[in-house]
């Protein structure tokens, strides 16, 4: 069941009375390789050991990675079923949990049709558990509403690929090499804390002589050291990469033989960028123009360079445009498919990239495959042993879905290692949404914010409890050891999915002892398709240090770079993105002058529901506040420690006011990681991509009131 | 011991990860004995950490009327024995870089101690090991000094130096730690 791997010559410190086992950090997309300490008797789980000899982190871990043990024996955790009863929630046994579920689900579906069921999944768990998601929505329910919160992370970046390149790859290079780069080009990325580790990359780069472009409204640690920092208005990002582009083409720095190659639409895109004068890019963007230019130089010179892009460029109602355009300033210099260059984003969730891959989206199939295409549907539905014409058609997106609810066609919802009720916009919504619906179930292994609102909620355990894959943020699948037997009465995911599909008639199709079993089926499902994970088993991954999709076959090597011979297009060819800017969905107005803009704090991963309990995060950033410059403060009486409120069209909150020169002038800045009346998501704006379905976090328009504690108080 | 402790004080990105891991070493009770604190938040995130220096004639250990800490023979400065320890914290006054903690629960104080149960087999400090963007490193003496080597060949290379957001210049420049 477990193993301590290292390869020769790496020392680690093991206590006599305890064992290493190895695997990696449960949090984002960087996947740090880590080793956990238990106790050789009790079997319980006492800390943690870097993994040195783990090549893409090196033993490197973020705070949030060094105490993630610390979640998994904690007294937080959901130990035994609970059903709420009377608005109080009191333990039951799994057969009253499931005899509850069986009863609502079925009395739903007969009273309102298949779909009035919903399934909300996550990305945060192991690739077997994402694909089962998938499976157990369309076979188990039968029902056409699943989707996913990648929706609120990745899903731009995912469009933005799709669109240029025909696949969906977060990297198109290993990260291993990116300290060979010459020059990185940043946006919307704070790096240094919502994926710390990767710094040793950029920073080892920077000691050769590598330079970093750095595009953000804050001035983050990275931009700190950039040499340039195009500091631009939020929901700029298109009118920035189309100025880059502008100058990349008037100042000769194209690659004309692999744009004439190997891309489409190359003229289009010139006459397109053509009015995308520094001057004008200026006006929109509000950074100086010789910045602009100086970046376009800087990066137009550099031999080999990466254009890495993160939630800023993503989280806008332009998102897949603004990818799409920041892809294409890679194309024009002929980086993408060659030696430490190309273009990544850098995956939010641990396993943001495995889980959109697998059918947990509400179009999608395993393997990338579209729901939409009949021989798609045929060879999945043989996989999964039902008829074609059962497969139920595309749904809607994560926030869609609450749609739905307030329209009265979803009555039910499963939500599956997610918290919407923080990480979605716009929440007075979403907890209207919640408190409607006529039967709610959550899995969660710490009573979320989501799970507060349900009606039963499932104990599953935590990533140290069960065995599977992960694929990182370069497209490396990896492996997660199971390191103790799981606490209480809690299950893996995929068990208590297979024992609901049981009492829903279909336990046919979830026969499945381990993980193990289920990595084999998704292998086969994944056969063929875009993401194709046929050859990749749990034994290479170990002799590998994991395996890079696609990987067709047992010997096939994988696929570290990608796109080295032609594109995922129908043609083989890119498309170069010609998109105009357009404004954000929410811009300044008298009324509400400022921007506002969310983002994270290294101490929290997403809507922190594990990292709010770990006692050294929560010392370390107990609540939100608001990030202003001075300058913008003065105009309000504002001084460092001042209450704020906050006021947008949907709600208003108070916080405390931090002072700092490192963010622009007319933009406020608070981390969105609590629930409730600390949810800065309460103001956000769900205004969507059209096409990834992606709501506009980063962008929306905020008035300021100076408030006293004893205001506060009084309300 | 050949191997040092070395700060950058410019690669650090704040993100604290020394801090928790330092409570993640068995001898250190769950406390931490490290700090990374900002310049000046106001003005930019520069953060730097700032560890025990180890010094070769440590003024805590001079200053101790218990004689509680104790040095080993790598030269690694302790931190204070239990049963010697009487709480006057004259320590923490005599530091001159303001390292040593004092628990005033259990009225002692203490310190880094280079997680003496790693490094004394050149296994690399917790702080050190974890520290993502290399800020602090746990080096071969050699090693060290082709860094500052390095580092001055570094700063005659054209434009190395950022020439906009070189906030770092509020910074010091940088100097190890080390026991011979």
């Amino acid at each position: 069941m477990t193993q301590y791997l290292v390869k020769e010559g790496v020392k680690n410190l093991i206590h006599p009375d305890e064992q290493l086992i190895t695997t990696h950090c449960c949090y984002c997309g960087m996947q740090c390789g880590m080793h956990i300490r238990v106790h050789k008797k009790t079997g319980k789980v006492v800390g943690v050991e870097p993994r040195y000899d783990w090549p893409v982190t090196r033993g490197k871990m973020c705070p949030k990675g060094v105490t993630a043990y610390q979640t998994i024996e904690h007294k937080d955790r959901i130990l035994r079923p609970l059903i709420k009863k009377n608005g109080k929630f009191v333990e039951a046994s799994w057969e009253e949990a499931l005899d509850l579920i069986e009863k609502n689900f079925k009395r739903i579906q007969a009273e309102y049709g298949k779909d009035a069921l919903a399934v909300f999944g996550g990305v945060s768990m192991t690739n077997e558990k994402c694909y089962l998601v998938g499976k157990y929505a369309r076979v188990a329910l039968g029902t056409r509403f699943i989707d996913y919160n990648g929706r609120f992370c990745m899903s731009s970046a995912a469009g933005g690929f799709l669109k240029t390149l025909g696949i969906d790859r977060g990297s198109t290079l290993p990260w291993t090499e990116l300290e060979h780069t010459d020059c990185f080009f940043m946006a919307g990325t704070n790096t240094a804390e919502c994926h710390p580790t990767s710094i040793q990359w950029f920073w080892r780069a920077k000691d050769k002589g590598a330079k970093l472009i750095v595009a953000d409204p804050r001035e983050t640690p990275t931009a700190r050291v950039a040499d340039v920092h195009l500091d631009l208005k939020p929901g700029t990002d298109s009118a920035l990469a189309n100025g880059i582009m502008h100058l990349l083409i008037k100042e000769g720095y194209v690659d004309e033989e692999y744009v004439n190659e190997r891309c489409n639409n190359y003229e289009e895109l010139k006459a397109m960028v053509e009015k995308f004068t520094p001057e004008y890019t200026a006006k929109i963007t509000g950074v100086a123009p010789e910045k602009i230019v100086k970046a376009a130089h800087i990066y137009g010179r550099s031999p080999r360079s990466v254009v890495m892009f993160a939630r800023g460029a993503e989280q806008q109602s332009k998102g897949v445009d603004n990818v799409s355009l920041y892809t294409s300033m890679a194309l024009l210099r002929g980086q993408i498919g060659k030696f430490a260059s190309g273009v990544a984003t850098f995956t939010g969730q641990g396993n943001g990239q495995g889980g959109r891959e697998h059918g947990q989206k509400s179009d999608l199939l395993p393997g990338y495959r579209k729901i939409t295409d009949p021989e798609a549907v045929k060879y999945i539905s043989s996989i999964w042993g039902i008829k074609p014409e059962d497969m139920p058609g595309p749904g809607v997106s994560a926030y869609e879905m609450f749609d739905e609810i307030h329209k009265g066609t979803i009555r039910a919802m499963h939500v599956i290692c997610s918290n919407p009720a923080v990480s979605a916009p716009n929440l007075e919504y979403i907890w209207e949404g919640l408190r409607k619906l006529d039967f709610l179930v959550v899995n969660d292994f710490f009573l979320s914010e989501t799970a507060e609102f349900a009606d039963v909620v499932l104990p599953a355990t935590t990533w140290a409890e069960d065995e599977g894959t992960t694929t990182n943020l370069e497209g490396r699948v990896i492996r997660i050891r199971k390191v103790r037997e799981p606490l209480g009465e809690a299950k893996p995911d995929w068990m208590i999915l297979s024992k609901i599909a049981e009492r829903m008639g279909k336990g046919k199709h979830f026969q499945y002892n381990s993980a193990r079993e289920i990595f084999d089926e998704l292998r086969l499902a994944s056969k063929g398709g875009k993401a194709d994970y046929y050859g990749i088993t749990y034994e290479r991954i170990d002799k590998e240090d994991g395996v890079f999709w696609p990987c067709p076959s047992e010997d096939h090597p994988g696929t570290p770079t990608m796109f080295k011979e032609k594109f995922g297009t129908p043609d083989g060819k890119a498309n170069l993105a010609v998109v105009d800017w357009e404004p954000a969905g929410e811009e300044p107005t008298e009324e509400y002058p400022h921007y506002l803009t969310t983002g994270r704090v290294v101490f929290h991963y997403l809507s922190g529901n594990q990292t709010r309990r770990v006692d050294f995060l929560k010392e370390q950033c107990p609540v939100p506040y608001a990030e202003m410059h001075p300058e913008l403060a003065s105009q309000y009486r504002l001084s460092n420690g001042d209450l704020v409120k906050l006021t947008t069209k949907r709600s208003s909150m108070v916080l405390e006011v931090r002072l700092t020169k490192a963010i622009r002038k007319d933009t406020v800045f608070v981390p969105y990681h609590w629930g409730k009346e600390l949810a800065v998501n309460q103001l956000t704006s769900a205004c969507l991509d059209p096409v990834s379905r992606m709501p506009e976090f980063k962008v929306c328009a905020v008035k300021l009131e100076k408030v006293s504690a004893k205001e506060v108080k009084a309300q | 011991m050949r191997k040092i402790m070395y700060l950058e004080f410019e690669r650090c990105i704040g993100c604290r990860s020394c801090q928790a891991a330092c409570r993640e070493c068995g001898g250190h009770e769950a406390k931490e004995r490290n700090y990374v604190e900002y310049v000046d938040f106001m003005e930019s995130r520069q953060t730097y950490p700032m560890l025990c220096m180890q010094c070769k004639d440590p003024a805590c250990a001079r200053v101790c009327p218990a004689n509680a800490i104790q040095i080993t023979e790598e030269g690694v400065v302790l931190s204070a024995m239990e049963e010697k320890c009487i709480g006057c914290r004259n320590c923490t006054f005599g530091c001159p870089f303001g390292i040593p903690k004092f628990d005033f629960e259990a009225n002692k104080m203490y310190k880094c101690d280079m997680c003496y149960d790693r490094s004394k087999y050149d296994i690399a400090p917790m702080c050190a090991s974890v520290c993502p963007s290399d800020a602090i490193r746990f080096i071969d003496f050699d090693e060290m000094q082709a860094l500052r080597r390095r580092r001055a060949q570094m700063n005659l290379v054209e434009g190395k130096k950022p020439q906009e957001g070189n906030k770092w210049e509020y910074v010091p420049e940088f100097f190890g730690v080390y026991t011979d």
